[in-house]
């Protein structure tokens, strides 16, 4: 998968090369709206990630360039204005989805897959971990070829959990993916715990392996390691 | 303009009354004046008619004109006596005042006793004429000014009433100069350099906070978001200890504080800026329904009844990011700051919407709790400005908001 990022903070695009190269992802960058739009002229891409606000103009003009030359690439607008008239905006002009800042980078990881597999393969595709396969067409989850039966949110809760395979994720970073921002009111993200619990015991059930490992006080990790 | 009309007429008055009374005094002396020189001259006349021994009796004639002979050897002092005295008129059949001249004098050797008299006019006759022309006076200086007032008014002070009118119509965000009417009258001259001079500050003032406030917004949250990515990049590297975890998260909940703080804030300014205002009315109650239906499960999970009973059709004229912001945030306040099996019961019908929640007995008076950054003792680790932002929402849309405490039962009711 192949994926331009365009943001001028250098360290934020740091960032996120570094958390997305470690994926099968091929990332390129570019940090201004000139040099976004030379290397978009030269390549394609399979999804965008893009900042509004350039030094030499606004994203807003690179997603009126994109719908008109390149329609098929799919992109991810992060920006801080967490305004609903920009984000109405960018949307309308052809973007997929929309982050504010600050993001968690397992968030962005999440999305831009997202838009991948529903611009790219038309949703037609298998996110597979060893003996687990997730038909994201049709929300079907298989363990050795057995359909596992999950509530919407221990669903949303696997993919996430392989989308961002071997990582950290943070008790907050689950919550505020599976519930939205709304959740910043909790003093902790203890119930998450729950619905983890839940979910082990189910493919546990279907004879898989534990993948879900706990780190104490922090979150989980996904790995077979 | 009324105001210093009435002044001056007051003023006139007190003058014209003062001018009254010496008018009155001044025309008394002249009259005297002219009395006694008229009289005098009749004294001359007679003492010219001269010799009187034959004309004594035509003159004694005049009913104002005595004269008497005095006896040859007699001894008389010569003098002259003016004096004001009162004779009966038969032919008014009243007394009326008359200026008399007694005099002893020579004649060609002879010594007279002359009485001369002359009606004197009215002290009371003056009086009445002068008032009858100090009135008028007045009454006609009365209109002037009136008429005079109305027409400079109408002309001269048209710049002056066009500068309240866009005074009147001057609206900040519009971020349009006020409009003046030229004009060559120094004082409006200077008061329209005045008034455009600083409302264009105003203007430039504003524009400078909302550009302010949304930067902040931008060049704040990059900062963050990289910090927070490098944090969560430093969680993958391997062999970290639990007490290293543990920083890390505690320094991602601080940043996450940062993050929110300066959200809410911004938030605050823009509300504030009137950056939400609008025309349209909204379907409020499939506002507080998404919504309601939203935290519901969020409740549940923390082990709270979140119940609804919504009218429908209830709408309301707000904007609708306001409207979602303030219902968001009386949801979290209720859920936030309640007990374990605690309940949320929210209320909306055409006249009020009414969220009622479980919780602690409030440490600080209920009314001070819509302050920024004000809250109960066991509510450390929240903001502090969920209310403050619910209370601006409800200032700037004229809604009226109210907290209300009693057993352990919170009550804010939003009264439209």
């Amino acid at each position: 998968m192949k994926i331009l990022i365009i943001e001028d903070e250098r360290d934020l695009l740091d960032n996120i090369l570094a958390y997305l190269v470690s994926g099968d992802f091929i990332c390129e960058s570019a940090s201004s709206k000139a040099e976004a739009i030379d290397k978009l002229s030269g390549f394609d891409y399979d999804v965008i990630v893009l900042d509004i606000m350039l030094p030499d103009g606004s994203g807003l003009q690179i997603l009126e360039y994109l719908k008109q030359d390149k329609p098929d690439t799919g992109v991810l607008i992060i920006s801080a204005k967490n305004s609903l008239d920009d984000r109405l905006k960018g949307l309308d002009l052809g973007a997929d989805d929309y982050l504010t800042k600050p993001f968690h980078l397992s968030e962005l990881n999440a999305r831009i897959r997202a838009i991948f597999r529903r611009r790219k393969l038309q949703g037609q595709t298998i996110v597979k971990y060893n003996e687990i396969a997730i038909h994201t067409s049709n929300h079907e989850v298989l363990v050795n070829d057995d359909i596992l039966e999950l509530t919407l949110k221990e669903y949303e809760l696997l993919l996430f959990f392989i989308t961002n395979k071997n990582r950290v994720l943070t008790k907050q970073a689950i919550a505020e993916h599976l519930w939205g921002d709304n959740v910043d009111y909790l003093q902790n993200f203890d119930f998450v715990y729950q619905h983890i619990k839940n979910l082990r015991k189910k493919i546990m059930a279907y004879g898989s392996q534990d993948y879900i490992k706990t780190i104490y006080g922090l979150g989980y990790k996904f790995t077979d390691k | 303009m009324t105001k210093t009309t009435l002044w001056y007429l007051v003023f006139a008055l007190i003058m014209f009354s003062i001018g009254g009374v010496i008018a009155i005094s001044m025309v008394r002396t002249v009259v005297n004046r002219e009395t006694d020189y008229e009289l005098k001259r009749t004294l001359r006349q007679i003492r010219d008619a001269a010799p009187l021994e034959n004309g004594i009796w035509v003159l004694n004639q005049n009913p104002n004109i005595s004269i008497r002979e005095f006896p040859p050897g007699q001894i008389v002092k010569q003098d002259t006596v003016l004096k004001d005295t009162l004779i009966f008129l038969k032919r008014t059949d009243r007394v009326e005042v008359y200026r008399k001249l007694i005099t002893n004098t020579k004649i060609e050797d002879k010594l007279y006793h002359i009485e001369i008299s002359n009606i004197f006019i009215e002290e009371g006759d003056i009086i009445s004429v002068v008032s009858w022309i100090i009135i008028r006076l007045f009454l006609f200086l009365t209109a002037a000014l009136l008429l005079g007032n109305f027409i400079i008014s109408k002309n001269l002070f048209r710049p002056f009433e066009y500068l309240l009118k866009s005074l009147d119509n001057f609206r900040l965000k519009n971020n349009q100069s006020l409009s003046t009417q030229p004009t060559k009258t120094q004082e409006f001259k200077r008061l329209n350099e005045f008034v455009e001079e600083m409302t264009n500050k105003a203007i430039l003032d504003y524009q400078n906070l909302k550009e302010f406030s949304e930067n902040a917004s931008h060049e704040m949250q990059t900062p963050i978001a990289i910090a927070k990515g490098k944090l969560e990049l430093l969680l993958e590297s391997p062999d970290l200890s639990e007490e290293q975890l543990a920083l890390v998260q505690s320094t991602q909940q601080s940043l996450n504080k940062i993050s929110r703080l300066g959200q809410s804030l911004i938030l605050l300014t823009k509300i504030e800026n009137e950056e939400f205002s609008t025309a349209d009315v909204l379907n409020f109650s499939e506002v507080v329904e998404n919504n309601v239906a939203n935290f519901q499960e969020l409740g549940e999970m923390q082990g709270i009844q979140l119940t609804a009973n919504i009218e429908q059709e209830v709408s309301l004229k707000i904007d609708n990011s306001l409207a979602d912001i303030l219902v968001v945030n009386l949801l979290k306040n209720a859920l936030q700051h309640n007990i374990e099996a605690g309940w949320v019961k929210v209320k909306l019908d055409h006249t009020r919407l009414q969220v009622i929640n479980t919780g602690m007995a409030p440490t600080a008076p209920t009314d001070q709790l819509f302050q920024r950054f004000k809250k109960n003792e066991q509510s450390r680790g929240t903001l502090g400005l969920g209310l403050a932002i619910v209370k601006k929402i409800c200032d700037v849309n004229h809604l009226e908001v109210t907290y209300d405490y009693q057993d352990e039962v919170h009550m804010l009711t939003i009264t439209f």
